[in-house]
């Protein structure tokens, strides 16, 4: 009880006492700024939105058709020099009109750096295939295909690499359940596998975990600004620290 | 672009430990989904199933990052320890299977005794001997006194192969590949080191208290198997000179942040004190919430750079958890990597990433 009080007196009295708190670096977050100010300026055709998270990471929101340039230039340019594409992954957001947003997480070992590229699609539109420029999105891309259902247009071999042979649906997507539609099992009749749908033992248990107080305020206010933008899920000022 | 090798042979990746491993990664990440953040913890232990503290380091620093905190020092130190020591235990794990792979019975039941060793340590401080769920994002679960002294690893055991005739003609200029295709290819880790790339996250973009210790990284120069494995025999050695530096200078403190609606509190309190007993059944059922935003953190595991991305939308569930197993981009580069080689050879190179 007395141990509480002491901390609610500590938090009270000032944050730069509390080691619990993340160290800012205001360094790193200029120099990162920068950066993605001056990919905007050489690539205004396809950069759309730039932006730095408070715990400093680069992000470029780009038009799905610079996918191939803006890689490029970042793998190639000698200010740049992302050789290493660490990630490539993509969230579905189904309430969007372009639901699935591709990410592109790329490393230069050079400048010691990551930035993340995001795009986005939706179910029916193709994407260009980042194969050609780094290779290790070979089978990224495919897992990509095989879990969300997103084309990569000129990919070198686009087919599931994760799900069994004769699977449908992506699984990923977020209206597909996680028990899935069908379950195999060996039938001793015909010796063989066969699917059936699926039958469970218990009811799948999702509880409702929505909290009637509002966790973060400050987001529900600004939603109705970042609406409008087709990034609108995620931010990037500083004001989402703690609720005190 | 052709058939590959691979399908020529009907090398089915669903059957391949390695694919069966990346499958489970994908299963995870759809579970996670409907899990709290705590929930999904025990998610990472399994899925790379010999590296368990790093994988929950590389969880617990993604959801940290996205929480604004920062774990106390000691428990960063506690982390750092049982990162190395998770490290020896894979190096281990990794070697001596790929040695019983290719034909060497003895260092894997050698070796397989020191692992048994540091699970004692795991079990000391956990509960549990391999899935810990110790590294928790906040710090670590329950406090540790590591008193004793690592042992002076024998490490001389698996040395026994660096000279042996055998295991370099299967391994010497096998699995070649260059720097610069490694990098195309999205390697990470041992497979970058070994072609003479000098990346570690551990130095470059350190995490916990890394740039704290003091320690050497192993650079190969050929990029074959045989160089793998020498940078991973000598990172075992530089793991338990960093598990020293940790025992010596590790601060007493707490281990959990001291935020109560993040890190629950101790049974004792939750026993006799009314907010505790309700941050406990909070922090239990519904857990904390995270604020919205996405973030890619990743830690040296021993495989590679092992990578969470985790995307949260202001509930107390992930929206959004990937998971970038190091594994998934080396076997996807094993295709480049066994071409003109022998099928036997196939196995020394995918032993040699052990991909997960």
């Amino acid at each position: 009880m007395a141990a509480s009080l002491v901390r609610f007196v500590r938090n009270g009295f000032g944050r730069s006492l509390n080691a619990t708190v993340r160290p800012k670096d205001p360094v790193t977050h200029t120099q990162l700024s920068e950066f993605g100010e001056y990919i905007a300026e050489i690539l205004p055709k396809y950069v759309q939105q730039v932006q730095v998270t408070c715990f400093n990471e680069l992000e470029l929101m780009i038009h799905p058709e610079g996918i191939i340039p803006v890689l490029t230039f970042l793998k190639d340019h000698t200010n740049a020099q992302f050789h290493n594409m660490t990630d490539l992954t993509a969230v579905d957001v189904p309430t969007r009109q372009y639901r699935f947003e591709i990410v592109y997480n790329l490393l230069s070992l050079r400048y010691n750096s990551r930035i993340r590229v995001k795009t986005y699609t939706d179910e029916l539109s193709p994407l260009d295939s980042s194969v050609p420029v780094h290779q290790a999105a070979d089978w990224y891309e495919r897992e990509i295909w095989d879990m969300f259902g997103v084309f990569f247009a000129n990919h070198p071999d686009l087919r599931r690499i994760l799900t069994d042979y004769g699977f449908e649906g992506h699984p990923f997507r977020k209206d597909f359940p996680l028990s899935g539609y069908v379950e195999v099992r060996y039938d001793d009749e015909v010796k063989r596998v066969v699917a059936e749908p699926v039958e469970l033992a218990q009811e799948f248990r999702k509880f409702d975990l929505n909290s009637p107080w509002e966790a973060f305020p400050a987001y529900h206010k600004r939603k109705s600004l970042h609406s409008e933008f087709l990034f609108g899920l995620l931010l990037a000022s500083e004001d989402w620290l703690l609720p005190q | 672009m052709g058939t590959s090798t691979l399908e020529r042979l009907r090398f089915p990746t669903s059957l391949s430990t390695s694919g069966l491993s990346t499958q489970r990664l994908m299963e995870c990440c759809k579970l996670i989904e409907y899990k709290t953040y705590l929930q999904a913890l025990p998610y990472f232990d399994r899925l790379d199933y010999v590296s368990m503290m790093c994988n929950e380091q590389a969880y617990s620093l993604a959801v940290e990052k996205l929480l604004n905190i920062q774990a106390p020092p000691r428990a960063q130190w506690i982390r750092v320890l049982y990162g190395e020591m998770t490290r020896i235990l894979n190096h281990i794990m990794g070697i001596t299977t790929h040695a019983l792979d290719i034909g060497a019975m003895t260092p894997f039941f050698w070796m397989f005794e020191e692992r048994e060793k540091m699970f004692e340590f795991y079990e000391r401080v956990s509960g549990a001997r391999m899935h810990a769920a110790y590294v928790r994002p906040g710090g670590v679960h329950q406090v540790c006194r590591p008193k004793c002294k690592p042992f002076q690893s024998r490490i001389v055991l698996v040395d026994m192969l660096t000279n042996n005739r055998i295991w370099r003609n299967r391994t010497v200029d096998i699995g070649v590949i260059g720097a610069e295709d490694a990098l195309n290819y999205g390697f990470s880790g041992v497979m970058l080191r070994g072609s003479g790339i000098k990346w570690d996250l551990r130095k470059s973009q350190p995490y916990d208290k890394y740039d704290e210790v003091d320690f050497d990284v192993a650079v190969g120069s050929n990029g074959d198997c045989y160089d793998r494995y020498l940078c991973r025999v000598e990172e075992m050695r530089q793991s338990l000179r960093i598990m020293l530096q940790c025992l010596n200078k590790m601060p007493a403190g707490e281990i959990k942040v001291d935020d109560a609606k993040i890190a629950p509190p101790k049974r004792s309190e939750m026993k006799t004190s009314m907010e505790s007993l309700i941050h406990h059944f909070k922090l239990y059922t519904e857990g904390y919430q995270v604020p919205p935003g996405a973030t890619y953190t990743a830690v040296e595991a021993p495989k590679g750079e092992f990578g969470v991305y985790l995307v949260s939308d202001g509930s107390s569930r992930p929206y959004r958890c990937k998971i970038k197993a190091p594994g998934f981009a080396h076997l996807a580069g094993l295709d480049q990597m066994s071409k003109g080689h022998m099928l036997a050879d196939v196995v020394a190179i995918i032993g040699k990433f052990l991909s997960h």
